[in-house]
């Protein structure tokens, strides 16, 4: 899920950039800094939409550089364990497949794949149900529920059920051509 | 910490800071997107190397599963939506992925069923 939150960090700039145009240099390196980043507890930072408010800067000692608490407004993507959302497949292998949806990527074991489905290996590996209704390949848009997260210091992981309700592929391109 | 480990979104356990933070669904990211890339199209003339990769595939994402593409609509739906004393996870839930029945809804958020029994007793 997207989320639109208030963050804070304390910037460090050097003495070369005081001066009028002090602020735009500090945004313009928070979001260098921050953009496409990513936290275990805040995940995926995607856009900075704004900067609240800059606090008083603190010089330190010894090397001229300024601190500056920087509160800032932005859009991130977190998934949560026992989420449901819509992801598109972009690996498939006999063990399951492999599937993002935005910056996260998720997997989804054959185990937790409905019986029905078999893999199926060629040119296009695929998850097929007996009857041939329903495939699983590459660029397939499944609907699926994240039973797990993993988190890493700079990556979030997901592990990924479709054996439920309503779970399942929602867009076959396969099925159009 | 410890809360991290109980986290279930299908509870609403997301945690108080992200219960209390305005959700966004993805027609209402798209928005966003859209707009930070006119700016920075607007500043530069070569927009893309300063785009983080999450970035690109946020914004990928958000363009395909969008199902309300102008923004009156998209404004529209969150006044509909928020008319029904949902949290703002629920509501944005329930505006990416629509749901056509009650059963997909409270399977898509299962912390509807409360609400759901409450209005057939």
């Amino acid at each position: 899920m997207f989320f639109h939150i208030f963050l804070e960090r304390n910037m460090l700039l050097h003495p070369r950039h005081f001066g009028p145009h002090l602020r735009d240099k500090l945004i313009a390196k928070l979001m260098k800094d921050i953009e496409g980043t990513c936290s275990g507890r805040h995940g995926f930072v995607v856009a900075i939409t704004g900067v609240e408010d800059i606090g008083k800067g603190l010089i330190r000692e010894g090397t001229g550089f300024v601190t500056f608490p920087v509160k800032y407004k932005c859009v991130v993507f977190r998934p949560f364990k026992g989420e449901i959302l819509e992801a598109v497949v972009t690996m498939v292998n006999k063990m399951g497949f492999f599937a993002e949806a935005g910056p996260v990527q998720i997997f989804v074991s054959n185990h937790l794949i409905p019986d029905d489905m078999e893999f199926q290996s060629g040119d296009v590996p695929n998850y097929t149900t007996s009857d041939g209704s329903v495939k699983i390949q590459k660029e397939s848009e499944v609907r699926l529920k994240i039973i797990g997260t993993r988190v890493d210091a700079t990556e979030i992981f997901c592990i990924g059920t479709i054996k439920d309700d309503f779970l399942g592929v929602i867009n076959d391109p396969g099925a159009a051509s | 910490m410890s809360a991290e480990e109980e986290e279930n979104a299908a509870d609403l356990k997301i945690g108080d800071e992200f219960l209390k933070a305005k959700c966004l669904m993805n027609c209402e990211v798209a928005l966003i997107l859209d707009r930070r890339l006119e700016q920075l199209q607007q500043m530069s003339d070569d927009p893309t190397n300063q785009l983080s990769q999450v970035f690109e595939k946020s914004h990928q994402y958000v363009k395909r599963f969008s199902r309300y593409k102008n923004q009156d609509a998209v404004k529209q739906v969150r006044e509909i939506l928020s008319r029904n004393k949902l949290s703002e996870f629920e509501l944005s839930v329930l505006g990416n992925l629509c749901p056509e029945t009650v059963e997909e809804a409270i399977a898509m958020v299962p912390s509807l069923k409360v609400i759901a029994f409450a209005c057939c007793v």
